[in-house]
């Protein structure tokens, strides 16, 4: 016996284990939410108000999708937000240029890649930190947008578009089913390809993935412009929902974003972290806010116990971590 | 001497505690009675009874793993014994945080220096301890005072410079004074010349002397038994976490120690068989690269070529250049025969080369993830079926790997972080032999790792090279190379300075080449 079993004689817990217990506890807070205000309000549980808390919660789900993925290798994406409300003037602009709309649907996710492909750049070719070149650009894309505009918003006409985040499939809300169309790829990506164990791998040691073959900076290239792209989609769910590009509209959806992922789990230090996470974060965030409106609370009360409902979660989550240890 | 006193003077009394309760010199100023560590239900320390006199210097040696560390950080109070009794000039104490040591004048200086890299010599002798008046920092009084107590201590180092812009070495210097000048009645060092020059650990020397002269107890933690016998009046060993002796430096000899230290011989431990050298695998021909030049060697199938030389050598540069981690400058590399332009990790891994890097915290793993990942890590694009994972492959090839290396876990799942040094090794050996490889590159594979696992790996290292693979064994620690390698080569300042065959030299020849006297 010498110091070779100290710590492994600790115990680690199985780390699987510990990522499904912490998703069916925060599944369990979701229910637990929705049984409450289900008792404390008439509404709630109406399928008006159903369908429009998935629709509140679909797109900043996407968004922390795809921020989980930059997050993961611990680095950040500061412009989502700015780059919903940049593509959304984008499509808006095709559309009223009469481009057709697959092309201006394809030319907008196009955008979001470049604009991914450009803070990968910043980072893996400039060595800037992913808060600062993603911080430049969350400023930049919203002057780009304003000029494009000349300040103000551009109409969309285009009726398919925009009754599409109206239009209901097999009972639930389209922008619901876009989650899905979204999160089952992400999930195969994240938890069952190799690229997904890449994107673990850079975050926690990024020279011992190298050393390891790993292609680092193709990974880093990947997540940013995962992140974007979610984004770009995003920016096109909110220009057919309110039927306007706007490049002010999504101003602090990427603290929200990065609240839900971290709510799911997700480690600001990197390689912690899923996709079935960030995605119950969002509703949970979703539900506060719905709940809060039907209440009747005060919207600046709701802002407050959103941020202490992070502090509280994220508190349990690392005690959490730490016990299991 | 004085200017080290007026240093001190200069300070608040507070720390000043230790110093009025003296213990007469021969005296025991620290007592420990069945001591005892434990994490779980593992003995890092078996309950042990040690006793430090005043204005001694104690030397402690063992293998790696052996218990040190766990005692050094019992006494400095950054863990908690789990029993047993410790007492400080004849009464019980606790020691139960890093500040009580401080306070009763416990301190250490480590092996890596924990300083602040940015601010300069003077501020960080003085850190969390400034000289102030009416709150303003005199910065201009500790830095002449600061510089008053290196010129005393004759290092001859601006105490105005960042202290990042100095060499290990120096900045280890920096942190002896620091310590020096902390009213210390005990002071421990943790393997402080692995980093240093020869000049640099003999200016250390002197001070330590100088800091008994003055009264204060040393332990000098080493496993260089020429320290350990120029320096020490006492030495204690440990083994596998019991203290199995403590001797008088005058009443015993190496050999003794080493006994003690492994209870083994040496040729149990460096197990050694030859195969017919085969093949020339890859061959450097005038190989330079970013700390390294003119580098020429081959490696056979079959053998294993060592190479010796001081920490920054160039060794592990050679190596990563090898690896294409780093973009050799000139030179040509054959890889069996045929020349090779080795632009990247990649392209170095699909030729047949694997590499345990030097240091496997920072190079070698991905250390809060699991130890499953880890394994499978360069093989991912072989366990891919079409778009995903093939689930049962990689489960089967990581578990694989853990029982055929014997590494101690419960699950393939647990992090790697929870493994102890040994075991982690084992983690980046069985990510190389999963993968597979004609020529394994290992940069010093049994730092931090106990004795049973050492003999583990030179064992697998025989199972390599019977397969027809060739091994390049890099190592600071001579008998290892010493005893292994079926060619040696000492490196000193980037360069090749010297070959041997097996064992054609003697330790002292290889040693004075690394070192180029």
């Amino acid at each position: 016996m010498s110091a070779e079993t100290v710590e492994s004689g600790a115990g680690a817990a199985p780390r699987k284990g510990v990522s499904i217990l912490f998703g069916l506890t925060l599944l369990g807070l979701l229910l637990f939410l929705w049984l409450l205000l289900g008792f404390a309000t008439n509404s709630f549980w109406t399928p008006n108000n159903i369908s429009n808390l998935l629709r509140q919660g679909a797109m900043t789900a996407i968004l922390a999708v795809g921020q989980t993925f930059v997050i993961i290798t611990a680095g950040i994406d500061l412009s989502v937000g700015a780059v919903v409300g940049f593509t959304s003037v984008i499509v808006a602009w095709l559309l009223a240029a009469g481009v057709p709309l697959w092309a201006a649907i394809l030319l907008t996710l196009a955008f979001g890649v470049l604009i991914g492909a450009f803070h990968a750049f910043g980072i893996v070719r400039m060595g800037l930190p992913p808060f600062i070149i993603t911080l430049a650009t969350l400023t930049s894309l919203r002057g780009i947008g304003l000029l494009i505009t000349n300040g103000s918003t551009i109409s969309i006409t285009n009726e398919a578009f925009t009754n599409f985040s109206r239009a209901d499939f097999l009972g639930v809300p389209s922008l619901f089913w876009m989650v899905i169309v979204v999160a089952v790829p992400a999930y195969i990506f994240l938890h069952l390809s190799r690229f997904g164990r890449y994107l673990f791998a850079v975050g926690s040691n990024s020279e011992a993935a190298r050393l390891s073959g790993v292609n680092v900076h193709r990974t880093i290239y990947l997540a940013y412009i995962l992140s974007s792209t979610c984004a770009a989609f995003v920016g096109l769910l909110l220009a057919s929902r309110i039927g306007i590009g706007n490049a002010t509209q999504a101003e602090g959806w990427e603290l929200q974003a990065i609240a839900s992922s971290v709510i799911g789990g997700t480690s600001l230090f990197g390689a912690v972290g899923s996709v079935h996470g960030p995605l119950l974060g969002a509703f949970i965030l979703a539900t506060i806010n719905n709940g809060a409106n039907l209440l009747n609370v005060n919207s600046f009360w709701q802002r407050i116990i959103t941020g202490a409902l992070i502090i509280v979660i994220v508190y349990f989550d690392q005690l959490r971590r730490r016990s299991a240890r | 001497m004085t200017d080290l006193q007026d240093a001190r003077d200069v300070r608040t009394e507070g720390l000043q505690v230790a110093t009025r309760h003296p213990v007469p010199k021969g005296e025991p100023i620290l007592e420990l009675r069945a001591l005892q560590k434990k994490y779980g239900t593992v003995e890092a320390l078996k309950p042990a009874s040690l006793t430090f006199l005043s204005g001694e210097i104690h030397a402690i040696v063992g293998e790696n793993g052996a218990g040190k560390s766990t005692l050094i950080k019992l006494l400095t109070g950054v863990i908690k014994r789990t029993s047993g009794e410790i007492f400080w000039c004849g009464k019980p104490v606790q020691l139960g945080t890093p500040h009580e040591a401080i306070e009763r004048g416990i301190n250490a200086v480590h092996q890596e220096v924990v300083l602040c890299a940015h601010l300069s010599v003077a501020a960080n002798m003085f850190l969390g301890d400034e000289i102030n008046r009416n709150g303003v920092m005199r910065k201009r009084a500790m830095t002449d005072a600061a510089q008053r107590v290196l010129d005393d201590l004759g290092f001859n180092l601006p105490a105005g410079a960042v202290l990042g812009s100095l060499t290990i070495g120096q900045q280890q210097l920096v942190a002896t004074a620091r310590a020096a000048m902390r009213g210390t009645q005990f002071l421990i060092f943790d393997e402080p010349t692995a980093y240093l020059t020869r000049q640099e650990s003999a200016q250390l020397f002197r001070l330590i002397r100088r800091l008994q002269a003055e009264g204060v107890t040393i332990v000098y933690i080493s496993h260089r038994m020429e320290e350990v016998f120029e320096l020490a009046d006492r030495v204690s060993v440990l083994r596998d976490g019991t203290h199995v002796g403590t001797r008088k430096i005058g009443e015993t000899n190496e050999a003794e120690l080493i006994a003690l230290m492994i209870n083994r011989t040496i040729e149990q431990i460096y197990h050694k068989e030859h195969f017919p050298a085969g093949a020339v695998i890859v061959e450097t021909r005038n190989l330079s690269g970013p700390g390294f030049k003119d580098v020429s060697l081959t490696v056979r199938a079959g053998e294993i070529v060592g190479l010796y030389g001081l920490i920054g050598a160039g060794r592990s540069e050679f190596a990563l250049g090898l690896y294409g981690r780093h973009r050799p400058t000139a030179g040509e590399i054959y890889w069996q025969g045929r020349k090779v332009d080795i632009a990247s990790e990649r392209v170095a891994m699909d030729l047949g080369i694997a590499l345990a890097p030097e240091s496997r915290r920072d190079q070698g793993l991905c250390l809060n993830l699991p130890i499953g990942l880890n394994i499978n890590l360069p093989v991912f694009n072989r366990l891919t079926r079409g778009l995903t994972i093939n689930g049962q492959q990689e489960r089967e090839n990581a578990d694989r790997q853990i029982r055929d290396l014997k590494i101690k876990t419960p699950s393939r799942r647990v992090l790697a972080s929870a493994m102890s040094g040994g075991n982690q090794q084992k983690i980046v050996i069985g990510k190389w032999l999963s993968h597979g490889a004609k020529l394994f590159i290992f940069d010093e594979p049994t730092v931090g790792v106990d004795v049973g696992t050492k003999a583990e790996i030179y064992r697998l290292f025989a199972r390599l090279l019977e397969k027809g693979a060739g091994i390049i064994l890099i190592s600071s620690y001579l008998p290892e190379v010493y005893e292994l390698s079926d060619r040696l080569h000492v490196f000193r300042r980037g360069q090749l300075v010297a070959s041997h065959d097996y064992r054609a030299a003697s330790h002292e020849e290889v040693l004075t080449q690394a070192i180029g006297v």
